[in-house]
């Protein structure tokens, strides 16, 4: 039995329980914050206006009613698809995110892919290279990786590769001339934990003689080193892609800004320099959203895949299941920090 | 770590990353500075030349712009915009402040205690969505302007006060009634806080004037919204039909440049990178700091004056440890305003001479009024009653300790290292000036509560007498907080005083006695202790060699209509 | 949550290594890269215990200094904009850095290893109402969540310190849980109820000491992670308020002047990943030891 059909519905109750719980978590803390947008828009300086003003359009505004009401409001509008109008500029909510969701999402899903090629790069390179020296220093590659801070990345990547070099422009780029710097500043830090995780199964997998073995029997080295390593490296990937997105948007956040990228993280940024609390709410339900549905995913995905990979061909010979319970144990530790149940895990499971 | 030497990691030994890193690193760094010169750039400045039509300026802004509703546009990166896609009735001298004529004909009929002016409106003035500038057009905008609409949160214009009503007297003849002498008004009119829209955005809302809908906005300026990318660029393309730039220009006909493309970055360093490497053609905002190194670089470095009041800190009065004029006096002999501005700026940002800058409108000279002398600071603070210090060597009356809070300007440029500095000077005296950190949003919010801000640090710029009633008055910006019903503050705290010159400034329709009434305000001011102005705040813009003719208007916006570039398209 | 701790939970942090016998591995090896990053640490340390030992210059006054000198002999990182010396104030901000990574990680560490070790110990419906709120702190962004406490509690390095160690609360929930939940279920606790323990006995007797090894690695690891997201908030102009000399400051405010004084924010920034890195070493080599 691969999906049981209480487990499913189980776990989307779950799931629109923990969106509720966060849009009335974000409300709770946004509220908490002192001052409202509206004063913070209307008292600046450069408008000018008189506190009698600026009290006649916090009574338009709705600014000046008890936050208990508001927040019926407001959950009564997301519900209904009405997110409401930006503080700031009075422009709906649903306009400013639609114009900045698919820059955000390509960002994204460029970075994972960049990613994922840099991560398999330094792990082939760090496992099979062809000097001690260069494993070695790429066997670090990922440590160091992870303690770049990201904004100071993308800093020097623009003076360095486009002011200096000029190899692409920041002044009105192409669409893909405007990907290449930024998706380099997502995928460095974030090719560091996969690359982490391949280094580890290839090494593992290389300890474990089956491969010398099996290729003795006169299989290719190479294929049978694949098929191991993917059986050992996929289930972690898996967690990994479940983590990223709320990798994504923080490095979304300092990425957008430095590149001056419309996409969500900026927009994130300046609403909370502006207490724009609508734009605020619609990106933690959209990022909630995001964070459950892909943890959902992940977490069907992996009983499927479990399966499928225990009967593959090159599994049985190698993978006794003993040798297959301590990576369970691993990912299952793994993957709880992370936020993600693994439901085969008998000890772990909530249902 | 210590070792700056520029290293070529070519021959990696059997070390560990992070040391190749390290030097990799440090080659890099070497790379970026080495390469920074670009050889086409050491070539003398060229100036003048004929203009040539053509081509597109790239222009960045620090922030994108939020609303282009005429009245909302005081935010620079809103101003830069409306300056060059509106034109207005009339049209302010930047170097002499003069008004002339631009979409009125002639200078408007003014009655004699400034109550009702009566302008005639140009013909052949077309908008950008085709409709054309009609006196029940010029109208509707002065209504919506001057009364604002808090149903569609579009606020009133600071600039037009007492504004009562329109009424069209023919085809091209428009009349504004007042209920109170309004004598700015007719500068009001030259600003682009008035730059006039067509009817269809008249209907706007909020929203309508936001970002999404850029390119419903018409206007009649030089140049005309063709494209907006939400939060990163707005391109403003030129009208080829533009015929009505003020008479008094010589310039006339369409602008040079086929148009400009605004971007915004909020990266200080990606900035000024792209202007130094050729991508962008101009910045605002060049930093203090960078402005030798900027030059030194080629590029060209223009700063603008703003003709307004003086970047400076407001003292209020009203908070019981400031309603002492001793402690007032006390806290301006201890500031060393000349180190501020050789530590911090440069020549680009003169000391002040007065409340407002040397070129603004009311301009009074008391520079002998501020002079530094901490013994006379000392002197006025034990006078005051401020003679006992704790241990941390603050003056302390009565278990209290003499401590002030400010706040940081962040529009303004280097407040906080301003206000840095001043704590330091403070310090000598035993005053404790603490600085209230955050954001914009809480800089705002806490700058109106007395509690929080007793110390003000603003600036504001309008090329008019009636800048200093924005500044000043309890019914404006009221820097100091001088207003009633405050919760943190009693009434008879209230200084009157300010109020009362300011509304005789504000009623005095006679151009000379404006300026007798602003120099009675300033003097005011000065002789209770009520303000520090620090230096004449410019806005400083760098473009490439390959731009000519950058101007800006009278509080330094740019003004790109006499803009070319060098080669055209 | 940052991609550090993914990272650290990636490299295994407390879980059974998959191949038992490896060479080593699984043997704690005190390697030359541990060594350099141990010295690299105590340099740290040293820097925020005796400032005044490293550098003569003052760290918040320039005096007559000009702004944006290169590096020489007598500025080692140049000068700044206001002219201060660029080391010292690196040296300076060890201590604010520092205080402010143990700050953000007690507050994960602690706040999280209750949640979870209660979640654990409990199960039934008070595992589920507590793992359901992680969830929520996991599902918010959070560089969200930590700019909104930073706007709630107020600026300051401690405050952005607490913002950070909030973010992390759920690692250490998710993590302390588990562990919970193997020990919970050992002979020798069951033992300990068969016994006569109490909940509040059993907890603070058997599953705390228990699962203390893998949450303190977690925990090293976390210090690092925490200079770069207080780092990130400065960047943001959520983190320290100037001019307090602050890793994450000083790198922040030295960008603005990337394209015209490289060295400002270039080797502070090599500063903080060498200590980023060194505690990543560290942690590491004590999960190697412990595990």
């Amino acid at each position: 039995m691969i999906l049981d059909i209480r487990y499913l519905f189980l776990r989307l109750g779950q799931a629109v329980l923990v969106l509720l719980l966060a849009f009335t978590a974000a409300f709770i803390l946004l509220s908490l914050i002192p001052g409202d947008g509206v004063t913070a828009r209307f008292a600046d300086p450069a408008l000018g206006l008189s506190a009698d003003q600026i009290a006649a359009i916090r009574s338009e505004t709705g600014a000046d009613e008890s936050w208990i009401s508001r927040y019926f409001i407001s959950l009564g509008g997301f519900l209904t698809g009405d997110f409401g109008f930006s503080v700031q500029t009075g422009a709906a909510v649903s306009t400013i995110i639609a114009a900045a969701l698919p820059s955000t999402a390509v960002l994204a899903l460029s970075g994972f892919v960049s990613a994922l090629v840099l991560a398999v790069l330094i792990a082939v390179l760090a496992t099979y290279g062809p000097y001690r020296w260069l494993r070695k220093l790429l066997d670090s590659v990922p440590s160091l990786f992870i303690s770049i801070p990201v904004f100071w990345l993308g800093i020097l990547l623009i003076q360095f590769f486009s002011f200096r070099l000029g190899f692409v422009s920041v002044v009105s780029p192409g669409p893909a001339e405007a990907l290449v710097l930024p998706t380099l500043t997502v995928a460095v830090p974030l090719s560091a934990p996969i690359a982490q995780v391949l280094i580890r199964s290839i090494t593992d997998v290389r300890a474990s003689g089956f491969v010398k073995v099996t290729s003795a029997k006169g299989a290719s080295e190479l294929w049978i080193l694949v098929h191991a390593v993917a059986r050992n490296a996929v289930l972690p990937g898996l967690t990994i892609i479940g983590l990223v997105f709320g990798e994504l948007v923080a490095g979304a956040v300092v990425t957008e800004t430095v590149f001056g990228r419309n996409g969500i993280g900026q927009i994130t940024a300046q609403a909370v320099t502006h207490r724009d609390n609508p734009i605020l709410l619609t990106v933690v339900v959209i990022a909630t959203l995001a964070y459950v549905t892909i943890n959902l995913i992940v977490d069907l995905l992996y009983p499927v895949i479990d399966v499928r990979l225990r009967t593959a061909p090159g599994a049985t010979s190698a993978g006794k299941k003993p040798a297959d319970e301590p990576t369970r144990r691993a990912l299952s530790t793994t993957a709880a920090s992370v936020g993600v149940d693994l439901a085969w895990d008998e000890k772990d499971t909530h249902s | 770590m210590t070792d700056l030497r520029p290293s070529t990691s070519a021959s990696p030994r059997r070390s560990y990353g992070r040391r190749n890193f390290l030097s990799l690193g440090l080659g890099l760094g070497t790379i970026i500075t080495l390469s920074a010169c670009t050889p086409s750039d050491t070539e003398p400045l060229p100036e003048g030349g004929d203009p040539v039509q053509g081509g597109v300026l790239t222009y960045f802004e620090p922030q994108t712009w939020t609303l282009l509703y005429p009245p909302s546009v005081g935010f620079y990166p809103n101003g830069g915009i409306m300056n060059n896609i509106s034109a207005r009735l009339l049209w302010q001298d930047p170097e002499t402040l003069e008004l002339h004529p631009w979409l009125a004909t002639t200078l408007p009929e003014i009655n004699e205690n400034a109550t009702q002016y009566t302008f005639t409106i140009r013909d052949g003035v077309t908008y950008s969505d085709g409709s054309p500038l009609t006196a029940e057009n010029v109208a509707a905008n002065f209504d919506l302007f001057g009364r604002g609409d808090e149903a569609r949160t579009l606020p009133v214009s600071e600039q037009i006060s007492n504004y009562e009503s329109s009424e069209v007297l023919d085809e091209n003849r428009v009349r504004f009634h007042f209920s109170a002498p309004s004598p700015g008004f007719a500068q009001a009119t030259s600003t682009m806080n008035a730059g006039l829209l067509a009817d269809s955005t008249l209907g706007l809302d909020a929203e309508g004037f936001g970002p999404g809908g850029a390119t419903g906005i018409h206007t009649c300026g030089p140049f005309h919204i063709t494209e907006e990318t939400i939060g990163t660029k707005l391109s403003v393309r030129v009208r080829e039909d533009y015929d009505w730039a003020p008479p008094h220009l010589e310039h006339q006909g369409r602008a040079h440049l086929d148009g400009i493309d605004y971007l915004a970055n909020n990266e200080y360093s990606v900035r000024i990178g792209a202007v130094l490497s050729g991508q962008a053609d101009g910045v605002r905002d060049v930093e203090a700091p960078d402005e030798a190194r900027v030059s030194e670089q080629g590029l060209r470095l223009y700063a603008k004056a703003t003709n307004g009041i003086n970047n400076s800190i407001n003292f209020r009065f009203r908070h019981e440890l400031l309603a002492d004029l001793r402690v007032r006096q006390a806290i301006i002999a201890a500031v060393d305003r000349q180190e501020i501005v050789d530590k911090l700026f440069t020549p680009n940002y003169p000391l002040a001479t007065g409340l407002l800058a040397k070129g603004a409108m009311g301009y009074k000279d008391q520079s002998g009024s501020w002079v530094h002398d901490p013994e006379e600071a000392n002197r006025l603070l034990d006078e005051a009653g401020w003679s006992e210090r704790n241990a941390a060597g603050f003056r302390t009356k009565d278990g209290q300790i003499l401590e002030l809070t400010v706040n940081i300007a962040l529009p303004q440029p280097r407040s906080n290292e301003v206000q840095t500095l001043i704590q330091q000077q403070l310090r000598h005296v035993g005053v404790r000036l603490s600085i209230n950190p955050g954001d914009q949003s809480k800089q705002t919010l806490d700058a109106r509560d007395l509690d929080t801000v007793q110390i003000y640090h603003s600036m504001v710029a309008r090329a008019d007498f009636d800048n200093l009633r924005s500044n000043y008055s309890s019914v404006n910006r009221d820097v100091f907080l001088n207003g009633k019903d405050r919760d943190d503050a009693a009434d008879e705290s209230i200084d009157p005083e300010i109020d009362r010159l300011l509304d005789e400034l504000a009623s005095e329709p006679v151009t000379a006695k404006r300026q007798t009434a602003a120099e009675k305000v300033q003097d005011y001011l000065v002789a209770n202790a009520y303000v520090l102005p620090f230096f004449e705040e410019p806005q400083v813009f760098s473009f490439r060699r390959r731009v000519h003719g950058f101007a800006t208007e009278p509080v330094g916006r740019p003004d790109f209509y006499s803009t070319w570039l060098t080669g055209g398209q | 949550m940052s991609l550090i701790d993914s990272f650290a939970r990636t490299s295994g942090t407390g879980a059974p290594r998959p191949a038992a016998k490896r060479r080593s591995r699984t043997r704690a090896s005190i390697g030359p890269a541990t060594i350099i990053s141990g010295l690299v640490l105590l340099i740290a340390v040293a820097w925020a215990l005796f400032p005044g030992l490293f550098t003569h210059h003052d760290p918040n006054d320039g005096g007559t200094t000009p702004a944006l000198l290169a590096p020489s002999l007598d500025h080692w990182f140049g000068t700044d904009q206001t002219g201060r010396d660029a080391f010292t104030r690196v040296v300076y901000g060890a201590s604010q850095s520092l205080l402010a990574a143990l700050v953000a990680v007690g507050v994960g560490l602690v706040v999280g290893t209750a949640i979870g070790l209660i979640a654990g110990t409990r199960r039934g419906w008070v595992d589920d109402v507590l793992m359901r709120l992680v969830d929520v702190l996991l599902s918010i962004p959070a560089i969200l969540l930590s700019l909104s406490i930073v706007v709630v509690l107020g600026f300051g390095t401690i405050n952005a310190a607490i913002a950070v160690g909030v973010t992390a609360i759920a690692q250490f929930a998710r993590l302390s849980r588990s562990e919970a939940v193997r020990i919970n279920t050992s002979d020798f606790v069951a033992a300990a109820y068969g016994s006569g323990g109490t909940f509040f006995s059993v907890l603070f007797r058997h599953i705390l000491p228990n699962s203390t090894s893998p949450v303190l690695s977690l925990a090293v690891l976390q210090i690092g992670s925490a200079i770069l997201q207080i780092s990130t908030l400065g960047f943001l102009g959520y983190g320290t308020p100037p001019p307090t000399p602050e890793w994450g400051l000083i790198i922040a405010e030295g960008r603005n002047f990337v394209a015209t004084a490289w060295w400002l924010t270039v080797l502070p920034g090599f500063v903080v990943m060498a200590i980023v890195l060194a505690t990543h070493q560290i942690g590491n080599t004590l999960r190697k030891a412990t595990s």
